[in-house]
């Protein structure tokens, strides 16, 4: 070796030891990646929940606004950070979160309501889903089964693992998983994408479905920038999901969408992120030679930063004729656009040929459009109780809604 | 060094009363929390933070990290553990509806020029607000004991201190020690009101 190519290599061997003792640098927090320069001195921000809840009584839920011949009541609080639903068997409604640890129980005991910490020690329980005994939870990195766990609240069966490895690169944004058990039997789950706008890896930016006979992964869609609400509809088997689009892109840019997937399909429809946004808005940074033309369209646009989360089809028995097969979405509401948007949980009916359109159902959370925070309350997820009311939880404040119908 | 020692004998000895007077009321009591953060929460130990003032959500936040295990400290750790979510809304209530004092901290003439300029580039206004003062879970860091502000600093910069959001993390990660001597020298001697 001549002593100037061993100068190099010890040069690079230095320079390569000198990196590595370095630290890495601690990244931005994933919702302000994707800002522009300018955006660098922006005062909007996500909003933190209240971890240790507010009182109903102390909030003004006789804002809360619902169609005629329908009520809303507080149906349960001091859950904290109360995200998805699911109703066992024995009527034990299980609430998640994606901040703390625990699975909550609330156990309907008439004209009041117990709250039990079901499962403690989970990392970001976020997806949460009950069938025939067994109640699934999804978290960061796995998913898990607790067989016979409703008739032991007080001591919980130990989980078994249907499938993990879902977080390999323990990704730091868009963790958090929603869960929903198919037609088919399958777990539907979203993988989302590891910040606002990067390029996500192999199995992010996805909905994914395993069956929990065997384990096994399957895609079901691809460019899902993150999904946190999945459903089927009774009728046609599809699956629906919500989606949130990309920040820092405007107030008006892009919109939150609704997609649907037929689950016989052949091919794995991909629907755009992180080139192409609402199926028709090409991305400033990646999109650049490609084409919206590549992508699936959504079914639906919901609207700039409005935040849809869980989508619910109605089949009770309680609300009128016309709300069969329609579909309920919670919006939990901007904070990236000023001035901010959604808070409302919204009705979408389909015309004969299948295609959505929305309308409100419930408002009233929104306060000051302008103000920071601008609304007292967020909604999450919907649950359809046995008797058709709807169930929705309230992630800010730790509150569980019940919206009826009474016939007049 | 005698100065540490001292010091840490003092802290020592006010975190034995805190514990013990806790220990001996069955109720969550504010008046108890003052024996270590001060009359009405205007902390007089520069090792430990002053609450009146400040934003409710930032209380009842930080308490329910501590007692949930994701911030840890040898006084606060045990403290929050049998508190429920009530007595930490009821505690944080009390606390954010009191005067916060003027601080005792002087600031040196060098940092009151340096700090304002280093709290717009290192991004400290747009969380905290343009005057520090906080809002929902973001503390007021106007007028906050300078130890104590120096210290959350190192613990962000250094990975050693909860973070709900990653912002402060990231926020510290650029921040060069004599910066943080600046910050908090700056901070410390803001008007809380």
């Amino acid at each position: 070796m001549s002593s100037c190519k061993a100068l190099a290599v010890g040069f690079l061997a230095l320079f390569c030891t000198a990196t590595l003792a370095q630290a890495p640098a601690a990244p931005s927090p994933s919702w302000k990646q994707g800002m522009t320069p300018e955006q660098e001195t922006s005062t909007l921000h996500p909003f933190a929940p209240h971890m240790t809840g507010r009182s109903a009584k102390d909030l003004p839920v006789d804002k809360l606004k619902v169609p005629a011949g329908f009520k809303v009541e507080v149906w349960a609080e001091g859950i904290p950070e109360a995200r998805s639903l699911a109703l066992g068997d024995k009527g034990t409604v299980f609430v998640s979160n994606r901040l703390a640890k625990n699975v909550y129980a609330v156990v309907d005991k008439g004209s009041e309501r117990e709250v039990k910490t079901a499962l403690k020690g989970l990392n970001s329980p976020n997806g949460i889903v009950f069938s025939k005994g067994t109640l699934f939870v999804a978290e960061r990195d796995k998913i898990s089964r607790y067989d016979g766990i409703e008739g032991n609240l007080d001591n919980p069966p130990a989980p078994k693992v249907v499938i993990d490895n879902l977080d390999p690169t323990n990704q730091a944004g868009h963790f958090w998983k929603y869960l929903a058990l198919g037609p088919d039997g399958k777990l539907y789950f979203n993988i989302g994408a590891p910040g606002n706008i990067v390029m996500p890896s192999y199995m992010q930016a996805s909905i994914m479905r395993v069956n929990p006979a065997d384990g096994k992964l399957e895609t079901v869609a691809l460019g899902v920038r993150n999904s946190v609400g999945i459903t089927f509809n009774p009728k046609t088997k599809e699956v629906w999901f919500t989606n949130h689009g990309r920040d820092w892109l405007g107030d008006d840019s892009p919109n939150d969408t609704l997609h649907r997937v037929s689950l016989g399909g052949k091919s794995v429809p991909n629907f755009g992120y992180p080139f192409c946004h609402q199926g028709d808005t090409i991305d400033p940074d990646y999109g650049k030679n490609r084409s919206c033309s590549e992508f699936s369209k959504p079914a639906l646009k919901l609207g700039t930063h409005i935040a849809p989360l869980g989508v619910k089809f109605y089949n009770g028995k309680m609300f009128p004729a016309e709300y069969q097969n329609t579909m309920f979405i919670a919006m939990h509401g901007s904070w990236n656009r000023q001035p901010k948007q959604g808070y409302n949980i919204m009705h979408v009916t389909l015309d004969a040929n299948g295609n959505p359109k929305m309308t409100p159902f419930l408002t009233g959370f929104l306060q000051d459009e302008k103000a920071d925070p601008p609304m007292w309350g967020r909604p999450v997820d919907i649950l359809q109780m046995k008797d058709g009311s709807l169930l929705f939880s309230d992630d800010y404040n730790g509150i569980l809604y019940r919206v009826s119908y009474a016939k007049k | 060094m005698s100065i540490v020692l001292r010091y840490g004998s003092a802290a020592a000895w006010a975190a034995a009363l805190c514990f013990f007077t806790w220990e001996a009321a069955l109720a969550a009591d504010p008046q108890l929390c003052a024996a270590c953060h001060g009359p009405e929460g205007n902390s007089v130990i520069a090792a430990n933070p002053s609450l009146a003032g400040q934003p409710e959500q930032m209380i009842s936040t930080q308490l329910y990290q501590f007692r949930e295990g994701n911030r840890k400290d040898p006084q606060m750790s045990p403290m929050s553990e049998k508190l429920t979510n009530k007595e930490m809304n009821e505690l944080a209530a009390y606390f954010s509806k009191q005067k916060a004092a003027a601080p005792t901290h002087k600031t040196s003439p060098e940092n009151a020029a340096e700090g304002p300029k280093l709290a717009q580039q290192f991004n400290c206004v747009q969380c905290h607000g343009p005057a520090l003062r906080g809002q929902q879970h973001i503390p007021r860091i106007a007028g906050q004991q300078y130890e104590y502000l120096l210290a959350q600093l190192r613990k962000f910069k250094a990975r050693q201190r909860a973070d709900l959001d990653g912002n402060m993390t990231a926020a510290t990660e650029p921040l060069k020690d004599k910066d943080i001597e600046v910050l908090a020298d700056y901070v410390a001697g803001l008007s809380p009101q």
